[in-house]
């Protein structure tokens, strides 16, 4: 029981700790340690498998340059500008991603995996508003564990199973930060000079298809964490305001949306009718939110539900297709046996999924505000992957990853000693982080976190307006004494209620940044019933930033675009 | 319904534990153990990492009945 209440206490130090050890995370630990910094991972679950593509991932975006217009830098950045305007900042992405591309792909294959067919071929599919085929089919199911092997082969540092609960800064700029392991209840103070926080997004915000909030298409283990850390500490955020959905396995919150589209399956309704077509001229190969929004149109006007109808396809795509759902999701393959979709002529039934605190688009994310280093607003202090603003699936995590772990030991190597950790905060901190495992008696994590998600839902996931958004604040808010009560029996659950309270606050967070965006853009993602148009005067980001004890403060920056 | 665990076929070699991202499965007497079904992502990692075909899955009626 004495360790549980983390009497054993570690201290370390690292010239560069990385905080999320997924795809992002450890990039950014091989670029910093081949930079010869002495960098150090933290990872809630273990970097062998944790992350978004914890059990596999099949497609990787890239322009190769092979001669058409469309497979071009220029073609590329056209739908950057066209599918995240006004959330992706071309300058940034020029370097975190077309400056890092040729390197990551590289990369890819030096760490065992290969982006080619088994022909030696390179396969391409296109979906989702891209200018032409620029999605690589792979497969990446062993990508995640050979990712691990790298790291562990530069001898890089990693603990494994330690949730990081609070950041610390020095005279404003970045020390170090707290944490517990969840498997033994020790206790984590680590001072590093530059850290990278890769830690995903907030993706058990909203009610799930199914009731689970485990059953969702992203990581159930990506809480918010680190926003709300970073938030707290003085971090600026942005594209927050932001609810992303996507189209689902009805009953599966699976991936599988890139491969089907992709692959030239037909969303059709319940009529048998393909809609897209009213919606987006590109039909089933529109932005992904647009396909989101079709969806959403056609159930509501009774046409409902939806389909993708794959029965045209050839065995031989067919084929393909199912190994490619397979890759991307270990266990889609059997569940769609399961509901007999394998029967000749069977539509698959799909449904718009659960909605999550994450990026408008496949090429931007949601989070920690980052310039062209990857900096945030506090020096010492980078984000990378999915947890950043900036950066978003497989291909920028890759490479804009490596990006922020050269940034970081650069910073890192300018800065002569560690910076101290407060003391007394840090006693405050582990009689906070431990405090459910002492009550006899309370609310249990899942209750908090179930209330948490009922109001995020019912007042803006995704459709809001001010009076909703004001009132999910007041009933959030009206949820902070609950916190006192929050129970936990053993260091699992520990983990939970703290994953919980995190919810929460990113909660209070995207709603405060949802009534700062007075317009509707990438609907539904950010769809204002009170502000139904797009309004060019809002093409740019809501940066958030925390102002007083509670309060959100919120500014406007312009983005602009050639086309 | 989760990922379930055949205990005849179990060696106890613990990896799926070691890297559950979920932190649902955890050793009980030597052998592994699916302690929080409910917590599930279905992502496959533990199948994978089994060199013993020990784990299979099964899907929740909620998922196949909706």
């Amino acid at each position: 029981m004495a360790s549980i209440l983390g009497s054993e206490t570690h201290r370390l130090k690292a010239d560069v700790a990385v905080i999320g050890g997924g795809t992002a995370g450890l990039n950014t630990a091989l670029a910093a340690a081949e930079a010869g910094a002495d960098v150090l991972v933290v990872d809630k679950a273990h970097i062998q498998r944790s992350g978004a593509i914890a059990g596999g991932i099949d497609h990787f975006f890239a322009y190769l340059d092979t001669g058409p217009s469309w497979d071009t830098r220029e073609a590329y950045l056209g739908w950057v500008s066209r599918v995240a305007r006004g959330a992706a900042n071309i300058k940034i992405h020029e370097k975190v991603y077309c400056d890092e591309l040729t390197a990551a792909m590289e990369r890819i294959e030096k760490m065992g995996v290969s982006l080619h067919q088994p022909d030696g071929t390179i396969l391409r599919t296109q979906a989702l508003g891209q200018p032409g085929p620029i999605a690589i089919n792979f497969d990446g199911k062993l990508l995640k564990p050979k990712m691990a092997f790298a790291v562990k082969k530069k001898h890089i540092r990693v603990i494994n199973r330690v949730q990081v609960s609070n950041i610390y800064l020095h005279n404003g700029e970045f020390a170090g930060f707290a944490g517990y392991d969840i498997r033994n209840g020790d206790f984590y103070e680590i001072q590093s000079k530059a850290v990278v926080i890769s830690t995903g997004n907030t993706n058990r915000m909203f009610k799930s298809q199914t009731g689970n909030p485990f059953n969702l298409w992203y990581c159930p283990a990506n809480t918010g964490d680190l926003h709300r850390a970073a938030f707290d500490a003085g971090v600026e955020l942005a594209n927050v305001e932001y609810i992303r959905l996507t189209i689902v396995p009805k009953g599966f919150s699976a991936p599988g949306f890139n491969a089907f589209f992709g692959m030239g399956g037909k969303f059709v309704n319940g009529l048998g009718q393909q809609f897209m077509q009213n919606y987006h001229p590109m039909g089933d190969k529109a932005p992904r939110n647009m396909m989101v929004w079709g969806a959403l149109q056609e159930v509501r006007a009774g046409r409902g539900p939806i389909y993708v109808d794959v029965r045209h396809l050839s065995a031989k795509d067919l084929a393909h297709l199912f190994l490619q759902l397979g890759i991307d999701k270990d266990t889609l393959p059997e569940f769609l046996k399961a509901k007999g979709y394998d029967r000749e002529g069977a539509l698959i039934e799909l449904t718009v999924s659960e909605p999550m605190q994450a990026r408008p688009s496949e090429l931007c994310g949601s989070g920690i505000k980052i310039d062209e280093t990857c900096a945030s607003n506090v020096p010492g202090l980078f984000a990378a992957g999915d947890a950043s603003d900036q950066m978003g699936c497989l291909h920028m995590c890759m490479a804009g990853g490596y990006a922020a772990g050269k940034h970081a030991a650069r910073y890192a190597a300018k800065v002569a000693h560690h910076a101290p950790l407060p003391e007394k905060a840090l006693d405050d901190e582990r009689a906070r982080v431990f405090a459910p495992l002492l009550r006899k008696s309370g609310m249990a994590a899942g209750e908090f976190e179930n209330i948490v998600r009922i109001v995020a839902t019912d007042h803006f996931g995704p459709y809001k307006s001010e009076v909703s958004l004001t009132s999910a604040i007041a009933k959030l808010n009206g949820l902070d004494h609950f916190r006192e009560d929050l129970k936990a029996n053993n260091l699992h659950e520990l983990m939970r209620c703290h994953e919980a309270m995190n919810i929460q606050s990113v909660a209070k967070i995207v709603a405060h940044a949802a009534l700062a965006r007075k317009e509707s853009r990438f609907v539904p993602y950010h769809y204002r019933s009170d502000y139904p148009e797009t309004n060019e005067d809002c093409c740019g980001l809501v940066v958030v930033r925390k102002d007083g004890e509670t309060g959100v403060a919120t500014r406007f920056e312009r983005l602009h675009y050639d086309a | 319904m989760t990922a379930v665990i055949d205990k005849g076929k179990c060696n106890g070699c613990e990896l799926c534990a070691l890297y559950c991202p979920l932190d649902v499965i955890h050793m009980e007497d030597g052998i592994a153990v699916i302690r929080y079904p409910d917590e599930c992502w279905h992502c496959g990692a533990c199948r994978q990492d089994c060199a013993h075909d020990a784990i299979t899955f099964q899907f929740a009626p909620a998922m196949l009945g909706i």
